[in-house]
């Protein structure tokens, strides 16, 4: 599915450390109805946390002085999320070991190529994370509900996810949502 | 004053007020309303109301109570506290708006501006003492506004009562005299033991008057942006002064309801002139709904 736009976008290959996703502690998630013009740390826990109260009609806070209702969405089952960082680029990467790795085999023989071998790790995982709405809860007619509908889909078209996370398959279409980028910022 | 239900919640509207004198049940009473706090970028605005039977109007002059503006704040207080005393007399209840309401209510997607919120405030406090059972015959009401306007629509509202609105009426009208220190000495309280919902470092209260000219005001709040979520909730985030230090020292965010505006409005006419370049295929109509891209980088 990616060759289409191949020509276009900067090659890239990704590595995903292992050991990251077992050791990953929970992180607690917000997704907000607004996009935050910086990729930056923000204390959420001291400043957005802290303001959430549970109303009768569900969650309430406010960011920048604007109402938000949220509520909780949860991973499908048998999906884990997590919060994945990519790693600096300089550094030795010529010399990574994969022994014991996903991505050994045909990838892991290959040398590693400074600008194209990417490599990423998970700083927190997540079974169910809170959705805000400008002034209104999201409801089910939000995106990001079906957004979650796609991994079974995806499933059902290319085979057990375990195929396709292996590399070449003709499903490795990973997504991500913008604003995600940003949350992950502030979380 | 006893604050403590507003100290356990002050994100959004509290309510309080004295027990209602056995004699306002029963004999014609006159109702004061007034606001303290209007202005200030930082903290609630109090809307208070109070009341007492016309007949022991004398009662409430003899306290010499005057507009809270000229009183310094140590003959508030004592002013209060002999109200409080006078409790078989003289009665009160306030509504204190937190600056977390007020900025989400003037920042709403549908406008809910100062004015407005000010006038079904003080209309609220009324039909509260209403249904406490306090026989109310006049209501004087320090305007907010065009004072003829705010004076037609309260009329409609209470066809029963005697409604006066007009500018200045915390000095000329006892009974408003009171409410406005009422108002006054509560929107100072809260101010001065304002529990912050934020657990923050390095947090100094030397905030000054709150209002937007106050220096010692403009330099707490920029001492306390943070780049991310801009201020405490004791900021009017709707405040001009608030927006503009957060427009220069707080990162840019756009919501979902001002990028509409941005988009559809204007498109430069020599775009349409323009060969249109190399475009990537659109997704799927099923990705764009669910507002899924495809990564092809990170």
């Amino acid at each position: 599915m990616e060759s289409g736009d191949e020509s276009a976008m900067e090659k890239q290959r990704v590595h995903v450390r292992p050991a990251t996703l077992h050791d990953s502690s929970p992180a607690t998630l917000h997704l907000l109805p607004c996009e935050v013009l910086a990729n930056r740390f923000a204390p959420v826990g001291r400043f957005f946390t802290p303001a959430i109260r549970q109303g009768a009609d569900g969650l309430h806070v406010s960011f920048r002085g604007r109402s938000l209702r949220g509520e909780e969405v949860s991973v499908p089952p048998g999906l884990t999320g997590y919060v994945m960082v990519t790693e600096k680029r300089e550094g030795l990467i010529g010399k990574q070991d994969f022994r014991g790795s996903e991505n050994n085999g045909e990838e892991a023989q290959e040398p590693l190529e400074r600008g194209f071998d990417q490599f990423i790790g998970a700083t927190g995982s997540f079974s169910c994370f809170t959705v805000w709405g400008l002034e209104t809860v999201p409801g089910p007619e939000a995106k990001v509900w079906g957004a979650l509908t796609w991994p079974t889909l995806a499933a059902a078209v290319c085979g057990p996810p375990a195929v396709h996370s292996r590399g070449d398959s003709c499903c490795r279409f990973t997504h991500r949502c913008p604003r995600t980028e940003n949350q992950r910022a502030s979380s | 004053m006893d604050l403590s239900e507003l100290e356990k919640d002050n994100t959004g509207r509290s309510r309080l007020s004295s027990p209602v004198p056995a004699v306002c049940r029963e004999e014609p009473c006159v109702l004061g309303v007034d606001e303290a706090g209007r202005g200030p970028v930082l903290g609630p605005m109090v809307y208070a109301i109070c009341y007492c039977p016309e007949s022991r109007l004398a009662d409430l002059e003899a306290l010499k109570v005057a507009d809270s503006k000229t009183l310094s704040e140590s003959e508030r207080d004592r002013l209060f506290a002999k109200m409080e005393e006078d409790q078989d007399l003289v009665g009160w209840a306030l509504d204190v708006l937190s600056p977390n309401l007020i900025s989400t209510s003037m920042l709403g997607r549908v406008k809910y501006n100062l004015n407005s919120l000010s006038h079904d405030t003080a209309t609220g406090l009324i039909q509260y003492a209403l249904d406490q059972g306090v026989k109310v015959t006049q209501v004087f009401v320090d305007t907010v506004g065009l004072p003829e306007m705010y004076q037609k629509r309260l009329q409609q509202r209470f066809p029963e009562i005697t409604v006066m609105v007009k500018a200045k009426a915390d000095a000329l009208y006892p009974v408003v005299s009171a409410a406005s220190i009422c108002a006054k000495v509560a929107r100072d309280q809260a101010v001065k033991s304002w529990q912050f919902v934020e657990k923050l470092q390095d947090l100094d209260a030397d905030y000054g008057s709150g209002y937007p000219n106050d220096p010692k005001t403009k330099a707490w709040l920029r001492r306390h942006v943070e780049p991310v979520f801009g201020f405490p909730q004791l900021v009017r985030f709707s405040w001009r002064t608030a927006q503009a230090i957060l427009e220069k020292e707080a990162e840019g965010v756009t919501w979902e309801d001002s990028a509409t505006e941005e988009q559809e409005g204007h498109r430069r006419i020599t775009s349409y002139f323009q060969s249109e370049g190399p475009r990537a295929r659109a997704p799927h109509r099923y990705f764009q709904e669910r507002g899924l891209e495809s990564a092809t980088a990170l």
